[in-house]
């Protein structure tokens, strides 16, 4: 649209068309988010169950790490991503770096478990670790679609970089809800799948959201 | 008059308000402070398509501005992001040598302007993606002329400038 104005430029055109307008704030954007988890994660329970351990009131303690670890990083990606909706030259969050550098302990543990030929407990079937794909990318895609359209909203002015912590904060958010079905407690369980399943959300993220919230 | 922070800022909360009579102020304060901001940053025929380009962004996106937070580095995350867009988007020859009739205003500007400048941005980037940007980009010399300018070759000079355009789109936000 811009491009192809070629008549005289009229700022009062655009003081007629003023209208009052909510700033975009940050803490309101995140009750989107944090609102579609608590919504994927009585999606789970209705149609899959909750894990047993959470049902007897004692979860283990890879559902608390795996919980914590997932909750900490698609919260911090997603409150960095939704902040990108208010640009501002000098503002940039490195705290989702920390937060991802943590998650990776996951697959980093899991693939010196590997190798070193340690028993880990069950590693689950191709069956489960696809349903674990399926539950993650659709509770995913829940989060994604609000912080997508709240990034349109803004002005989000590095747009890859806007793609990848969708992914990130969609596939954390969207694993997270699916931990509380998840019957595996193993670590290689844990770092192949979910590490697979936030990946593939990263990786759609960047390929997709780029162009959705372009201005 | 030359358009100040706490000026600017107080005019965008009214905007935002829907305060006409603010907002006519703020677009042609904005208006001027965007000219300086980009001379010399592109062809000097392209800097008024791209203030208004950047007020129209201003507009639309004006939602998007935190009145908790300082209103310059907003409005230069836009027209640098205009501005990227811009240097992706088109070319146009330059011949025209720049004046400087504004350079007391520009000097004004300096200490608030410095961190968020165009140039501070360019600075960012490796040199010799800078140098070819530079070059062909903003002061609208040939490839041709930007291989002997920096002894790049062709491919290389449109490698930097394609590689040196997807850094400053993801550098728009540093300082």
């Amino acid at each position: 649209m811009n491009k192809k104005m070629k008549q005289p430029f009229d700022i009062s055109q655009l003081v007629d068309e003023l209208e009052p307008v909510r700033p975009m704030n940050i803490r309101r954007a995140l009750i989107l988010p944090v609102g579609m988890t608590v919504a994927a994660i009585a999606v789970i329970a209705t149609y899959a169950g909750i894990r047993a351990d959470l049902m007897a009131g004692a979860p283990h303690p890879m559902f608390l790490l795996r919980a914590g670890t997932l909750l900490l990083m698609g919260l911090v990606c997603a409150a960095t991503l939704l902040a990108m909706a208010n640009p501002g030259v000098g503002r940039q969050g490195h705290g989702w770096k920390t937060a991802l550098a943590a998650a990776l302990l996951f697959p980093l543990a899991a693939t010196i478990l590997a190798i070193a030929g340690q028993p880990s407990g069950s590693s689950g079937t191709m069956q489960s670790g696809i349903q674990c794909l399926t539950f993650s990318f659709i509770g995913g895609l829940a989060t994604a679609i609000p912080m997508v359209l709240w990034l349109r909203r803004g002005a989000p002015v590095a747009q890859e970089k806007a793609g990848w912590l969708t992914g990130l904060a969609a596939g954390g958010l969207g694993a997270f809800a699916y931990n509380f079905h998840c019957p595996f407690n193993s670590v290689v369980y844990t770092g192949f799948w979910y590490t697979l399943a936030v990946g593939i959300c990263a990786l759609l993220g960047r390929l997709i959201v780029p162009r959705l919230i372009r201005w | 008059m030359i358009a100040n922070e706490e000026g600017l800022r107080r005019l965008m909360r009214m905007s935002q308000s829907g305060d006409k009579q603010a907002y006519a102020v703020l677009l042609e304060q904005c208006g001027g402070w965007l000219a300086r901001y980009f001379r010399q940053k592109i062809a000097p025929d392209a800097v008024d398509d791209l203030v208004q380009e950047t007020l129209i962004s201003l507009h639309r996106k004006r939602a998007s501005y935190d009145p908790s937070r300082p209103f310059l580095p907003w409005l230069a995350a836009i027209a640098r992001y205009r501005w990227v867009d811009r240097l992706r988007q088109s070319y146009r020859h330059q011949t025209e040598v720049l004046d400087h009739h504004d350079a007391a205003e520009e000097s004004h500007e300096e200490v608030v302007g410095a961190r968020i400048s165009i140039d501070r941005l360019l600075d960012l980037i490796p040199l010799p993606q800078a140098e070819v940007i530079r070059i062909v980009k903003i002061d609208g010399h040939s490839i041709a002329d930007a291989c002997i300018q920096t002894g790049q070759s062709e491919a290389l000079v449109k490698v930097n400038i394609h590689r040196g355009l997807k850094k400053l789109a993801a550098l728009i936000e540093n300082e």
